[in-house]
């Protein structure tokens, strides 16, 4: 490190540049990475934050929550296949809410949950909504941020039906919506506001049934049910309408981010490299091994990448205390150490094209030459 | 006396089949421990694959070499480069210091590839620049530096690890006579103080005042 740092002091205006482009680069990769943690929050963290595995749809609903329509029928023959307890049926219905006191009016979600069971939310505040409640919902805390407290009256826009918070839930939206969570009976008014027609009521009371099985367990009752199709959670989440392609296009963004980080920086090392192969053949000669002019080399990269990711890493924190809560972004260490960790990797990768120049490079090159 | 460089009937050819040229034909040279050995050539004569050669970069194609009681013969790569290391001093054309180094880091760099202590680095490099006049200067990079001074800096880089032998190529081919002449007398002092040996390439027949013994190298061996 002795020649690395030595350099960088010297040539410093150089060695700046670039590390601002870095910066510029690593930030945008941490900042893409988090609006697509963000979005992929927004839209699938209801389904996902559930603690089962896999769930039942319709078989003609091509793996689509809103598109399957399942009734008592069905969840008694599941139910009876993999027995009562691990299997809990889940309704959805989109719709608009406005609260009393406030004249903004939410899109939201609609969850019907049993909440005796595996599938009721966490509530950080205020009381949890119980099977026996009427008119009692949970909300979810992007729907708090905009004014709902505890107590707060909310009405349905569709079909007119007055509900009362009880609690809040945290992250729980659906589809870019925040969830609210009520019980079977409620639903099962909700349902007769919107329909009239008795056979329709029966055989489509339910989007899905939440299973809690092992995989061999599902196969068996896949192979058991013909009119019904049994899927894994994540099965289920990717077919969430937008979240692939959502997801698709910015990791398409993020995986160029490291691939052109990781160019920018090893085509300044090679011309870099380039520039000093006669003195690296007098290094050479003076007896410097190729690994020590290597590991000068692979130093000086990773001096570059990690100052410049620490400095984008701040940067993230700061702008992630101004964004605004609306602001689908969504940064944890974890994913911050997982991105800064591949960005050195893929910035090591790019320097090695440098290190076999380096290798290349002949002792015999500094006898009989006149430049340094 | 001992010897500080024996190469004995060494031939080094380039080329394959029908089109080999040898450079150096059944070359012999004996350097003693004090001795400053000039050898002159016109360009082309071979020097620089002479210098080469002899300088442990280049492996002859027969013949032996041995630098300081160690011979060259079937060393590897690696085992070469650490020889250089330890046993050769260099000096090439124009001085070739590293840019980014300060006058007294360019020593201290040698040093710490040698695995000398600190302590010990500091006080050499110190007493070598001070010797070679140069010391006021250890702050500067080469680029504020006169040909003249860089050349210093390089006779200093090259006695650094305290090699048995010090090989240099036309060192005072980017400098004028005045100060071509100070170098070359320079390296002759350091031969004598440092009692070490030194050969000296070049095509100047100006600089030999201080030689002890001067060859010409003609179709490929010394004479």
């Amino acid at each position: 490190m002795f020649l690395a740092l030595r350099e960088m002091r010297h040539s410093k205006v150089r060695y700046i540049f670039i590390m601002v482009i870095m910066l510029l680069v690593s930030f945008l990769v941490l900042f893409v990475t988090g609006l697509a943690k963000g979005l992929a929050d927004a839209n699938i963290s209801a389904i996902e934050s559930m603690s089962n595995n896999h769930f039942v749809m319709q078989g003609d609903a091509e793996q689509k929550f809103r598109r399957s329509q399942l009734g008592e029928d069905d969840l008694n023959k599941v139910r009876s296949i993999v027995g009562e307890e691990n299997a809990t049926p889940i309704a959805m219905q989109m719709s608009a809410v406005t609260v009393e006191g406030l004249d903004t009016k939410s899109d939201v979600t609609f969850f019907a949950v049993d909440m005796a069971g595996a599938l009721s939310p966490k509530v950080v505040e205020g009381e949890a909504v119980t099977n026996d409640d009427n008119g009692n919902v949970l909300v979810d805390s992007k729907l708090a941020d905009a004014g709902l407290k505890i107590g707060s009256t909310i009405k349905d826009q569709s079909t007119g039906m007055t509900l009362t918070v009880t609690g809040i839930v945290k992250n729980q939206s659906y589809s870019h919506t925040p969830v609210i969570f009520m019980n079977i009976h409620d639903w099962q008014t909700m349902k007769g506001l919107m329909s009239q027609d008795p056979e329709i009521l029966k055989s489509s009371l339910f989007n899905a049934i939440a299973l809690d099985v092992t995989s061999d367990q599902a196969t068996a009752l896949s192979g058991k049910v013909d009119n019904l199709e049994v899927m894994t959670q994540k099965e289920a989440v990717s077919n969430i309408p937008g979240y692939a392609e959502e997801q698709k296009s910015l990791l398409l963004m993020i995986s160029f981010l490291y691939v052109i980080g990781a160019f920018v920086l090893a085509v300044f090392f090679y011309v870099l490299t380039i520039q000093k192969t006669s003195q690296f053949g007098i290094l050479k000669a003076m007896g410097t091994k190729t690994a020590y002019l290597a590991r000068s080399v692979v130093g000086q990269v990773l001096i570059l990448s990690v100052v410049s990711l620490s400095l984008s890493l701040l940067l993230t924190w700061g702008l992630m205390s101004i964004l605004p809560e609306s602001m689908p972004f969504q940064m944890n260490l974890s994913t911050a150490l997982l991105t800064s960790g591949l960005f050195v990797v893929t910035s090591l990768l790019g320097s090695l094209i440098s290190v076999t120049q380096v290798a290349k490079v002949d002792a015999l090159e500094a006898i009989g030459r006149v430049g340094a | 006396m001992s010897s500080k460089l024996i190469m004995k009937q060494v031939t080094k050819t380039f080329g394959d089949g029908d089109s080999t040229i040898s450079i150096l034909n059944r070359l012999n040279l004996e350097v003693n421990e004090g001795e400053f050995v000039a050898v002159l050539g016109p360009s082309g004569s071979g020097k620089s694959t002479f210098l080469s050669t002899a300088g442990a970069l280049l492996s002859p194609t027969s013949g032996e070499i041995i630098l300081d009681g160690e011979s060259l013969t079937g060393k590897s790569k690696q085992e070469l480069t650490s020889i250089r290391l330890h046993k050769i001093g260099f000096m090439f054309q124009s001085a070739n210091l590293l840019p980014y180094l300060k006058v007294q880091e360019q020593l201290l760099y040698v040093a710490r590839l040698t695995g000398m202590n600190s302590k010990e680095a500091k006080d050499r490099s110190e007493r070598l620049l001070k010797r070679l006049d140069i010391w006021e200067r250890r702050n500067f990079y080469p680029e504020k530096l006169s040909g003249g001074e860089k050349q210093r800096v390089a006779i200093a880089r090259a006695w650094m690890n305290n090699p048995a032998i010090l090989f240099a190529d036309e060192p005072t081919a980017s400098l004028d006579f005045k100060r071509g002449r100070q170098v070359v007398q320079m390296i002759a002092d350091e031969v004598k103080s440092e009692g070490k040996s030194a050969v000296m390439v070049t095509h100047d027949e100006r600089m030999l005042e201080w030689c002890d013994r001067v060859l010409h190298l003609q179709d490929g061996v010394l004479v």
